[in-house]
């Protein structure tokens, strides 16, 4: 009896210290101040536009959340305000966007690789965002039926285009919301020519009302290279045939010329029927004046009667 | 039988004496002028949201139906009663009605008067208001009431003008108590009545006529005004009960309306011996039944959702019932339903001073009742309110609104103020006619 309350009071202080012991950790764990962790993504679509996306997240433990409303300064190989690309403040999903302005052309050209500085006020956040400048080609062809997409991906290296290998893509068809890959494949890499060619592997895809299909590459989070996208159209669909026929319908949704039949004749006939009826009734108003006129004419007088 | 004693003694000399119009007494006056101030101060926010725009409100992308959307519901609501004193006591024969049709009439006529020119006012651009006739579709719901509205207000001015006929026959004789500018009124709207036979037969048949017309017109002119919502797919709007919701509560609405208006009329004209006990205790009886039936349908408008809350519904039943829009949701049931049928399922409680109370409640909780319908849903659209500014999010009228609507209110109060000034509140020949049939009717039990 006497050792089973001993162990009774072991088993409670074991319970108590490390209830204890766990509270000690949480509160060491709430007492430790979440990280703003800034992150910066370039873009070059169709080698035309070129943009970054800045990211800034709370990190707390493992757990990253947005880190909506703050304002940064992103500037291109310098901090100086000449070099400034742009502000951005992030909105609630913890992004801004700054389009690299004309104003720094002659920078951007100057050099095929380029840093990116992301300043918060006077503290410099981020400084080893490099990018180099990077392009894709697509080529197509036909042999024997079978169509083919070539993608060739090549960075600029002493202002020549130089192919790169191992750089990961999707090749495929642009859709409505996403990319469907051309192949079998989901991704592919590029060889030591650069290159990756894809052999067609669904023929039937719709089209516009041409046939045409957008073919589509696509480089995500690339280190070297950021994020690219090229696309080329090519006559390789089905014709689409736009039913016009649905805005021909008479619905309760199209114009107010294409009125379902069923709805005008009731609307119509009700209308009818009680603006009828009511002007029938303002007849006999005037029914009623004229009764009491030819009255007035009989007995003379057209002052009314005594109760 | 209260009635009946009390009018039977009344000569057809003295029933006119009483039920002439009277020119407004000092507390008139200040009633007036009261009205006039407040409808000029809607006329002035008016003024300052056609000049600004509809920015002046707070009406934004969610909440683009505010409080001017409730107080035409309201003002269509309340105007329902027209039809239900009028035609179905007339058609259905209630001989106690006849005290009360007119002041049924006119708060009709004026109600759906002030809830068309609200819907004007919440178009932001009144001369907009053409657009609707030359490229409306009819596949709209909002032209159908437009259509309907229109068609009741004329058939609600017809059904006021037939049975005043016979009065402005009457009032005419009374040009030294009327004055000249009313008796040329009178006599260009009723001149040409002799109260001939073949005159009467003609205005009796009309009048048979127009109460079988008013009645599916005012079915439709709420249905159509519920469907406006419950054609919009939004949770708390998506019901197929919300045509008969609508009308149960239309009625009720406005026969508190009336309630009240009986109370103030018998009292500021001293109309007892006209507006008695008795239609105090009917009214009520039929008041009560109505908020029964109200009732009936706001438990069915609610529980159904509440017992599933599917995801879309749940956020907007929790605000109303326990949430930030719970005190007005609960007060609207309350003091617009459950404490009237209480008050009202007493005999006491049917006595002209609870009455008049009850008949306050019921409009007031019907009032707020409409805001509780239009606005809590708005705030909860089925995709969440993103990237929007946080004024968006919620909803609270500017005084501009609050001045215009409280116009409207003053507005449609003093069209029936002015009117029960002009002409008699209570049909006189009406009144007359009843006596002496009553007088007919006891010297045949007499002489038996």
């Amino acid at each position: 009896m006497k050792k089973m309350n001993q162990n009774k009071f072991i088993l409670l202080f074991l319970f108590i210290s490390f209830n204890l012991f766990n509270n000690t950790l949480t509160a060491q764990n709430d007492s430790v101040k979440p990280e703003n962790v800034v992150r910066l993504h370039y873009f070059n679509i169709n080698g035309k536009m070129q943009y970054l996306v800045l990211e800034s997240l709370l990190k707390n433990g493992r757990v990253f959340t947005p880190h909506s409303k703050m304002t940064y300064e992103i500037y291109l190989d310098s901090a100086a305000q000449k070099n400034l690309v742009s502000s951005v403040t992030t909105d609630e999903e913890g992004k801004g966007k700054a389009f690299i302005p004309p104003a720094l052309k002659s920078i951007w050209d100057a050099s095929s690789q380029h840093t990116f500085i992301v300043k918060q006020g006077d503290e410099e956040v981020l400084s080893d965002y490099t990018i180099t400048k990077a392009k894709i080609t697509i080529d197509t062809s036909t042999v024997d039926g079978v169509k083919n997409i070539t993608a060739t991906v090549m960075d600029l290296k002493n202002s020549e285009w130089v192919p790169i290998s191992d750089v990961e893509m999707r090749v495929g068809i642009k859709r409505l919301v996403g990319i469907v890959s051309a192949g079998d494949e989901p991704t592919y890499t590029t060889d030591s020519t650069g290159s990756v060619t894809v052999e067609l592997k669904k023929d039937s895809m719709p089209g516009d009302q041409k046939g045409n299909l957008v073919l589509a590459v696509k480089i995500q989070d690339n280190d070297e290279i950021g994020n690219l996208l090229m696309e080329k159209t090519v006559p390789w669909g089905k014709v689409t045939e736009h039913n016009t026929t649905f805005f021909e319908q008479r619905t309760l949704w199209s114009t107010r010329f294409k009125t379902p039949y069923w709805l005008l004749f009731t609307v119509y006939s009700i209308a009818i029927g009680i603006w009828g009826t009511l002007i029938y009734l303002v007849f006999r108003i005037i029914k009623i004046g004229k009764l009491g006129k030819q009255f007035a004419m009989i007995n003379g007088s057209d002052e009314p009667d005594d109760i | 039988m209260e009635k009946s004693t009390s009018i039977s003694t009344l000569t057809s000399d003295q029933i006119t004496r009483d039920l002439l119009p009277q020119k407004f007494g000092k507390r008139g006056m200040i009633w007036t002028g009261i009205l006039i101030v407040v409808s000029l101060f809607g006329l002035f926010a008016y003024a300052r949201q056609l000049r600004y725009g509809l920015i002046v409100t707070h009406m934004r992308d969610y909440v683009s139906w505010g409080i001017y959307i409730s107080n035409f519901v309201f003002f269509v609501a309340i105007s329902l009663v027209g039809s239900l004193i009028t035609a179905i006591f007339r058609l259905t024969n209630v001989k106690w009605r006849t005290p009360i049709t007119r002041i049924a009439e006119i708060i009709a006529v004026s109600n759906i008067v002030f809830a068309a020119l609200i819907i004007v006012v919440d178009m932001g651009r009144p001369e907009r208001f053409m657009n609707l006739v030359l490229h409306g579709r009819i596949q709209s719901p909002i032209l159908w009431d437009v259509i309907v509205i229109s068609t009741y207000f004329f058939i609600s001015i017809l059904l006021l003008y037939f049975p005043l006929l016979p009065d402005l026959k009457i009032l005419l004789k009374f040009k030294k108590q009327t004055g000249k500018r009313l008796n040329k009124l009178y006599r260009f709207q009723g001149s040409f009545w002799k109260g001939t036979k073949e005159q009467m037969h003609i205005s009796d048949r009309s009048i048979s006529i127009l109460c079988i017309v008013i009645i599916p017109v005012a079915f439709m002119i709420h249905t159509v005004t519920s469907w406006l919502f419950a054609t919009t797919y939004r949770p708390g709007w998506d019901s197929t009960n919300f045509g008969a919701y609508f009308i149960s509560g239309a009625f009720l609405a406005g026969a508190g309306a009336v309630a009240v208006a009986m109370y103030v009329f018998r009292k500021a004209y001293k109309l007892e011996k006209y507006i008695t006990d008795m239609h105090f205790e009917r009214m009520g009886r039929i008041v009560v039944m109505l908020a029964l039936v109200y009732l009936y349908f706001n438990v069915n408008e609610f529980l159904t959702p509440a017992f599933k809350m599917k995801e879309s519904e749940r956020s907007l039943i929790l605000q109303l019932f326990v949430g930030s829009y719970a005190p007005m949701f609960w007060f609207a049931i309350l003091v617009g339903m459950i404490i009237p049928i209480i008050i009202l399922v007493f005999k006491k409680g049917r006595r002209p001073l609870p009455m008049f109370i009850v008949g306050i409640m019921v409009v007031v909780g019907a009032w707020f009742k409409r805001y509780i319908i239009v606005t809590p849903t708005l705030l909860h659209p089925f995709l969440p309110m993103q990237n929007v500014p946080e004024n968006f999010k919620y909803y609270f009228p500017s005084w501009e609104e609050w001045a215009i609507a409280g116009g409207s209110l003053a507005g449609a109060l003093l069209v029936i103020t002015f009117f029960a000034r002009i002409y008699p509140i209570i049909p006189i020949q009406e009144t007359i006619d009843e006596q002496n049939e009553l007088n007919e009717k006891n010297e045949k039990d007499e002489s038996k």
